[in-house]
């Protein structure tokens, strides 16, 4: 209905490669990105600062572990504390008075080196195994920040990050932070896309889908699980800064906490391993989708609709939210973005069910 | 052998006056290439990408073909077979053997070898273009009974080049190279080269389909063309820059005159698909402006949105459902003068956006301003839904002898039955025999080497096309048919039954009809109808039958096939309609005798058989028994006495 394909030829190769070859998914991706553009101008502070803000920062890091997942096909189960490695690197060398843009690359570059140090025993191990030693850099990178005061300041410190500005432009108000963090899943988000079609991101799924046999047509394991992990891990600690400064401000040890890890896993694998529009779905259901029912149950239970009691109401969106998890794994087992992609298809294919009939 | 019998340039010059001389088909491209060279003229889908050449392009690779091409051996009035789909090294090659006045005679890609060995005996070809190794093999085989065909060039070297290439093979692409060597060598050439074709030159050498026979050769010169586009575009049949598709023949007349002719004239850009195959595939992408196809290839199109709404989801067919019969509905209503209102617009706005805009989208038809058929009469169904849709479908009417453009409805003027109106500069008149008359510039002079058949075909100046047809009270012209298949009424009006009987079939309900009238005061005619779509209809509205015979002798079926006739009679011109009809009780059927294996009426067998029921419908009976002679298929016969109703058009049941 909305998609018109006539007409769309190409000339070359690398324009039949484009990101978006449909104008339909072209004028997509525009309005969704003037939306983005001018959501601080639309939103109250409320809103963008606690929902929209947080969306965003969480997306880029579903986007960084689903490159690791969903592409190279290698589970982690520490991808918060990557992000932890991230954020402390930043507030560090952001004291030592090194500019905040090369403090990211560093905080980046700090959790790849760390990141890819652990993911070295992806070499050796996979799957459960994998998910242990992943668990094990996890529980290993907690104790080391709450037991090394030079990092975390202490046990029960909270490090403030001090105050930095981007490209000039200092880092205080909402709007400000709200852009970097836009700026940073949009460059994460153009990255995933692109990889996918290079022959770094085609080594990878090879890699994915059988190790050895990727060995066999000549992609180098060792190297290419590396490269996932180091690139991976990268992006995670980019993202980690990026929370500290804009969004959390303090950081404690108990913001990168296993939890966190498994929610992060939760992102990716409802949202979709291996796609874009998963990690941004993927994360908006983890995030907001506990507050919007928690609201939701609330207002139920103020206009009397909902007579129970106060202990079951305040477990109810719990349980709603669980139940959510199941029926959308059970319902499409590829998560969001296939749900996306089958509604798309549908589209796609209108009036008729199938592309040629 | 040469083309000398057709006719001396300055015969011509003196048969038409109005061509300029030094408006030929190389001028043109060459006008083109200097003022837009830039301007893609030609794009190919090759491994999946469309290749583009641009005017400087066309020019450059026509040029130099032509120049190595002269240095193969060929020299004016030589006759050049052109054989395979639709490439555009083929185009090329036609235009430069064209621009050394050569003359491409182009043969369907699907020829048996032994019909294109008599081509190129008969036409004493010496040099043969072909796409590829299939087409190299034919011609190698005909070589054997035609060993004056000294060299074959060909377009796609997979299986040709290397040291299996056979004796006698040239690619294009070597002599290609060898005429760029010869352009830097001689720089004058290039000038002389475009300098040589006449408007008088025969620019291509086609055949019509010989009913019975060889084919007759068709020589077509720049200036009949060139007219017959002008022509064309005056009553704005083309418009300039049109994208068009070219995947018909090209050894078709429309394919020369669209993909070539028209496309120098009028600057289009013309597409390739990339094999007959994917020619509805890589229409989809390239989304043309123009198009033309078969009545029969817009009903199988109409089916395949048939299948495909069947099998969509119980949503879409719904809207489907809501949307196609009204606007097929709006369109009928339309055509019958009557304007729809502002609900209806507004709900076909809607409707546009829903279904119609993303079928068309699906077939690549949205862009398409210039929708024609021609060739035969279109199914009223198949008319009406893609004018629902908001194709302007238009039919037009013409052959190889005028270019295949002389007769088009104009895009405000449409009826079901008639095919429109002579273009400026082509007249038409019906002449006593109720024969097609037609005369204008781009009438050919002459058949090739036939002058008898040039001689029964145009005299006094009028191509007589051998088509049946007749002006509607509009002005517009009717194809009736082929002149041989006339009848008479008594009162001599002359009716044409297949006409009569294919308009009736459109119908789903009708299997078989056999219209007679021969010498009688009115027609009448025998129906069978269709046991499955009767019945469902039948089943539908409650009518009860148990077998064939019963069903066709309900009074329900009577009337639901009285209106079908009612409906022809209505399209009918005055003095002409189906007074009486009759509904038999059996199919015709083969082993009876009655049709042929493929379903084409024994007028004989039937008047023969049913001599007793074709009386009764003139002697005013209203039932007549008849006794039916059944063949079992042990070999035995048996009798059967049926009660067969006779009803009176205009008569209630």
């Amino acid at each position: 209905m909305f998609y018109r394909l006539a007409g769309v030829h190409h000339t070359r190769y690398e324009q039949a490669r484009a990101l978006w070859p449909v104008p339909a998914d072209r004028w997509q991706v525009l309005v969704i990105a003037l939306l983005a553009l001018a959501a601080p101008f639309y939103l109250s502070d409320l809103y963008l600062g606690s929902y929209m803000l947080p969306w965003l920062i969480w997306s880029a890091g579903a986007l960084a572990l689903t490159l690791l997942m969903g592409m190279a096909g290698q589970l982690h189960f520490g991808f918060a504390a990557v992000m932890a490695i991230g954020a402390y690197s930043s507030i560090h060398l952001a004291r030592l008075g090194i500019p905040f843009e090369l403090t990211l690359v560093g905080a980046g570059l700090v959790s790849a080196v760390i990141g890819s140090l652990f993911g070295a025993a992806a070499l050796r191990v996979k799957g459960l195994y994998l998910v242990m030693a992943t668990l094990a850099m996890q529980y290993l990178v907690d104790w080391v920040i709450i037991n090394v005061p030079a990092i975390s300041g202490g046990a029960q410190a909270t490090l403030r990050t001090p105050a930095v500005s981007f490209l000039f432009v200092p880092l205080e108000s909402l709007t400000a932070r709200y852009y970097l963090a836009l700026a940073w899943v949009a460059l994460s988000a153009v990255f995933f896309l692109n990889v996918k079609r290079t022959s770094f991101g085609r080594a990878l799924v090879a890699i994915r889908d059988k190790d050895f046999a990727a060995a066999v047509i000549g992609v180098d394991p060792f190297r290419y699980k590396l490269m996932a992990f180091f690139t991976s891990s990268f992006m995670g600690g980019v993202t980690g800064a990026i929370l500290a400064f804009c969004y959390y401000r303090a950081v404690t040890p108990e913001q990168f906490s296993f939890n966190v890890s498994i929610q992060l896993v939760a992102m990716v694998l409802v949202g979709g391993l291996g796609s874009v529009v998963g990690g941004f779905l993927g994360a908006g259901f983890v995030l907001l989708i506990p507050i919007m029912l928690t609201n939701f149950v609330a207002g139920l239970a103020a206009s009397g609709w909902l007579a129970v009691s106060s202990n079951l109401l305040s477990h109810l969106p719990l349980m709603i939210y669980g139940a959510l998890i199941i029926g959308f794994l059970l319902f499409e087992p590829l998560g969001l973005a296939k749900i996306y992609d089958n509604i798309r298809k549908y589209f796609l294919v209108w009036p008729f069910r199938h592309a040629r009939s | 052998m040469q083309l000398e019998d057709i006719r001396t340039a300055a015969e011509s010059a003196a048969l038409h006056p109005n061509w300029r001389e030094g408006d030929h088909l190389l001028a043109l491209l060459a006008k083109n290439a200097g003022e837009r060279p830039n301007e893609v003229a030609m794009r190919e889908r090759d491994h999946g990408i469309w290749q583009e050449y641009s005017w400087a392009d066309y020019l450059d690779i026509v040029v130099s073909f032509a120049a190595g091409l002269e240095e193969a051996g060929v020299t004016a009035h030589d006759l050049v077979a052109v054989i395979g789909d639709n490439r555009p090294n083929l185009y090329f090659a036609m235009l430069g053997a064209i621009c050394l006045r050569a003359v491409p005679s182009p043969a369907y890609p699907d020829v048996p070898p032994e019909e294109l060995a008599g081509q190129l005996r008969r036409e004493g070809i010496r040099v043969a273009v072909a796409e590829d190794q299939e087409q190299v093999d034919k011609l190698l085989l005909a070589r054997r009974s035609h060993p004056d065909l000294q060299l074959i060039v060909y377009d796609d070297p997979r299986g040709l080049s290397g040291k299996d290439q056979p004796e006698g093979t040239v690619s294009f692409e070597t002599l290609l190279e060898r005429g760029r060597a010869r352009l830097k060598r001689e720089p004058g050439l290039k000038d002389d080269l475009l300098s040589r074709p006449s408007v008088h030159d025969v620019a291509i050498l086609l055949h019509s389909s010989g009913t019975t026979g060889v084919p007759k050769g068709v020589p077509l010169k720049h200036g009949h063309l060139i007219s017959g586009v002008r022509n064309a575009a005056a009553a704005g049949y083309f418009r300039q820059g049109e994208v068009h598709m070219a995947y018909l023949p090209i050894a078709w007349v429309g394919d020369f005159t669209f993909s070539v002719a028209a496309a120098l004239e009028l600057r289009f850009v013309v597409n390739i698909p990339e094999a007959q195959e994917t020619a509805l595939h890589d229409m989809r992408e390239i989304a043309p402006t123009l198009y033309f196809c078969s009545p029969r290839a817009w009903s199988a199109m109409l089916t395949r949105i048939q299948v495909g709404i069947a099998e969509t989801t119980r949503f879409k067919r719904w809207l489907y459902d809501r949307f196609m019969p009204f606007a097929v509905e709006m369109e009928r209503a339309r055509l019958d003068g009557r304007q729809p209102g502002a609900l209806q617009k507004l709900r076909y706005a809607l409707g546009s956006f829903l279904i119609y805009g993303p079928i068309k989208d699906h077939l690549g038809l949205s862009r398409v301003e210039r929708a024609y058929t021609a060739g035969e009469a279109i199914g009223e169904d198949v008319f009406l839904f893609f004018r629902a849709l908001g194709l302007n479908l238009r039919q037009f009417y013409g052959q190889t002898e005028n270019c295949a453009l002389a007769v088009a409805q104009s895009p405000d003027d449409i009826s079901l039955t008639s095919v429109g109106r002579p273009f400026p500069g082509v007249e038409v008149k019906i002449d006593d025999s109720g024969e097609i008359l037609l005369r204008g510039d781009n009438i050919f002079d002459g058949y090739y080497k036939d002058p008898e058949a040039t001689a029964k075909a145009l005299r006094g100046g009028w191509l007589h096309t051998g088509d049946a047809g007749q002006f509607d009270d509009d002005g517009q012209l009717v194809v009736l048919g082929r002149v041989s298949e006339v009848m008479h009424t008594a009162s001599g009006t002359r009716y044409i039954p297949t006409y009569l009987e294919n308009r009736l079939k459109f119908s789903q309900f009708v299997k078989d009809v056999c219209v007679v009238g021969s010498g009688r005061d009115f027609l009448s005619a025998i129906v069978c109808i269709d046991l499955q779509a009767t019945g469902q209809w039948a089943q539908e509205n409650g009518v009860a039958y148990t077998s064939y015979a019963e069903l066709s002798q309900s009074p329900a079926i009577y009337d639901l096939v009285q209106g079908i006739i009612a409906r022809l009679n209505a399209a009918l011109p005055s003095g002409l309609a189906i007074s009486r009809f009759v509904n038999l009780h059996k199919e015709f059927d083969p082993d009876d005798g009655e049709v042929t294996r493929t379903r084409k009426l024994r007028r004989d067998v039937i008047d023969e058989r049913y001599r007793r029921i074709i009386e009764a419908t003139y002697t005013g009976d209203r039932e007549i028994e008849f006794e039916a002679q059944i063949a079992y298929e042990t070999g035995q016969t048996g009798v059967i006495t049926r009660k067969l109703t006779i009803r009176t058009l205009g008569e209630g049941a």
